[in-house]
């Protein structure tokens, strides 16, 4: 193993198709370890497909998908290497969460005493003999977490993993997916939800019908995408553009408003006022993560809902 | 990218055998249909024997016990055939493909894994099988005195043979499912091959229908479970063993090509 490749997931044109349709196209990127990655993107933009690319499942149209430096079905033990939670529940209802991952271990030659552990770290250890059939949807998520972790892997991928999970499990996938990266493994997750996504990662990565919108730590991304501004109105609004932009501030003229950063509220206020300038508006204005996401993958969204359809 | 795919290691292929090992034993419905396999193959064995034991003793009958001492495997294909397909469709009916596959990438790996736990499995439940019938229906026939020793010419062969014979039939019903990826169309084409296609050829005229009859994997396979000799009906009971043994190899490469290229 190359160990500077060693935590890394590394897609290359990554490409993969269904009859004429393009599921992923062509993506690049780069997972590195100590962070948590977030994979974003509405529903149909190739998430599930490019992490069952990873995990050798579906084989790429083109391009090429490593882990740990090379391909998964070149491993001897991938459940060591790279631990998966996929979106469909990959479990058997006749078998005991228990035996469920008994064979895992044993088909990796992973120590059975692992099972106990990971069965105690995701909480399941009082149903463990139960059949995985009667679990609720946040057990098997539950069960499915204990299945990625089993190999004890330095890459954890997680799909949707908070899918089906009331808050308090919400809040345990979130500080697992801390607790591993800031263990230095790599953390991979899946979402359709920015506001999951911003509380969860570290890193991001915006993808929207099969193709990479963004890749970027989480802090550029909301300062790039999310940033606040002043919404100024003034009747002299030419005179008060010029004055903010002689203290070097941004200023943006949409319309009959000015949007302005690099100051706030109050002292854009005084700043005005004391040039004797008038002001009709002055409102600090948001624009949440959410409407970032949106946005950005306005184009992109292969499910619109319609409105207005029953009119 | 599929043709890359390295020779299977034999450390991985004896985890991988493990694991199968574990997953079939861990679901109860393993155990259930191999009970069914028992009860119903040597209870029918022992009904029958029952039945007829008066007649071949009285010489009303011209049969001999031979040929029904392993008459209720019939029944037991049945089981046989629903272990093999499950232990690959029901993968394919929740999605556990997925886990196997991450688990052990190589597909033939797999593949050879499911066949190894399959077969080793059927046999011993197809030998227990055809040992409880053999004593059941024994029973009757040596109350007749007409009972058969296991030491007769080809008892023990045909004993032994049962269990080879259910052993190649879960490996057959596998690769069938792995190739239709459905439980319901699996069993049904593999209870269909046995019982009905093997039947149905015979209606084809002249010596090519007789041939096709004989090699039917459902004919030419149980050739090596009977003791008694069908003549010109049947191949000889090893030539039938291995038509039956190749005609499952090429079905398991067949499968496995498709199991490579296809998406999981
Ligand atoms: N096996 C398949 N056969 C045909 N089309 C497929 C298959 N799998 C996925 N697709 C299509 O590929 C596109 C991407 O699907 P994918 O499941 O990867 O999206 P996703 O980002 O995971 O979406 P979601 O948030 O809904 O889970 C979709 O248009 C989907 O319909
Ligand atoms: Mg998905």
């Amino acid at each position: 193993m190359n160990s500077s490749l060693t935590g890394t997931i590394c897609a290359k044109r990554l490409t993969k198709t269904f009859g004429n349709k393009t599921a992923v196209n062509g993506i690049d990127f780069t997972i590195e370890p100590g962070r948590v990655t977030g994979f974003l993107g509405p529903n149909g933009a190739g998430k599930s497909t490019t992490m069952r690319m990873i995990l050798g499942l579906d084989a790429p149209t083109s391009g090429t998908v490593t882990v740990n430096g090379h391909r998964y079905a070149d491993s001897p033990a991938p459940l060591r290497e790279i631990g998966g939670l996929l979106e469909a529940h990959a479990v058997h209802p006749g078998r005991s969460a228990r035996d469920h991952l008994r064979w895992m271990a044993a088909s990796n030659g992973i120590p059975t005493t692992r099972v106990g552990e990971v069965l105690e770290l995701v909480g399941l250890e009082s149903v463990a003999g139960q059949r995985a059939g009667r679990f609720s949807l946040g057990m098997g998520q539950r069960l499915g977490i204990a299945a990625a972790l089993i190999g004890d892997p330095p890459i954890v991928m997680l799909d949707e993993p908070v899918n089906g999970l009331d808050p308090e499990g919400v809040r345990w996938v979130r500080s697992l997916a801390r607790q591993l990266a800031d263990e230095g493994k790599t953390v991979f997750v899946s979402s359709h939800l920015m506001s999951e996504m911003s509380l969860m990662a570290d890193h991001l990565i915006v993808i929207g019908r099969g193709e990479v919108l963004a890749d970027s730590p989480i802090q550029d991304f909301m300062a790039e995408h999310a940033s606040s501004y002043v919404r100024v109105k003034s009747p002299q609004s030419t005179d008060v553009e010029a004055l903010l932009w002689g203290r070097g501030l941004d200023v943006v003229r949409v319309d009959d408003e000015l949007r302005v950063q690099g100051l706030d509220a109050p002292a854009i206020g005084e700043l005005v006022g004391s040039n004797g300038m008038l002001l009709h508006e002055l409102t600090l204005v948001r624009s949440s993560l959410e409407d970032a996401f949106m946005e950005l993958t306005a184009d992109s969204v292969e499910y619109h809902a319609r409105a207005g359809v029953a009119a | 990218m599929s043709t890359l795919v390295a020779a299977p290691s034999s450390t991985s292929l004896g985890r991988t055998v493990k694991s199968e090992w574990i997953k079939l034993a861990s679901i109860r419905s393993t155990w259930w249909t191999a009970l069914a396999m028992v009860v119903l193959g040597a209870g029918f064995t022992t009904i029958i024997s029952g039945v007829v034991a008066g007649d071949i003793a009285s010489g009303k009958s011209g049969d001999s016990p031979g040929e029904y001492i392993t008459q209720g495997l019939i029944f037991s294909q049945i089981s046989a055939v629903v272990i093999g397909a499950l232990v690959v469709t029901s993968e394919y009916g929740t999605g556990l493909i997925r886990s196997t596959l991450a688990a052990t990438p190589i597909r033939s790996t797999v593949l050879a894994a499911k066949a190894l736990v399959l077969s080793g499995f059927l046999f011993v439940v197809g030998l227990v099988t055809a040992f409880a019938g053999y004593f059941g229906g024994n029973a009757f026939f040596r109350h007749q005195g007409i009972g058969i020793s296991l030491g007769d010419p080809h008892i023990l062969r045909s004993l032994i043979g049962a269990g080879l014979y259910m052993a190649g039939l879960g490996v057959l019903a596998a690769a069938i499912g792995l190739l239709v990826r459905s439980t319901a169309a699996a069993i049904s084409i593999g209870l269909a091959l046995i019982f009905i296609i093997g039947q149905v050829v015979q209606l084809i005229p002249g010596t090519f229908g007789e041939w096709v009859t004989k090699l039917m994997p459902g004919n030419a396979g149980p050739a090596i479970v009977v003791p008694v000799d069908f003549g010109e009906h049947m191949l000889g009971p090893w030539t039938g063993f291995a038509v039956y043994v190749a005609e499952i190899a090429v079905l398991s490469m067949a499968a496995l090509a498709l199991f490579r290229k296809r998406d999981a």
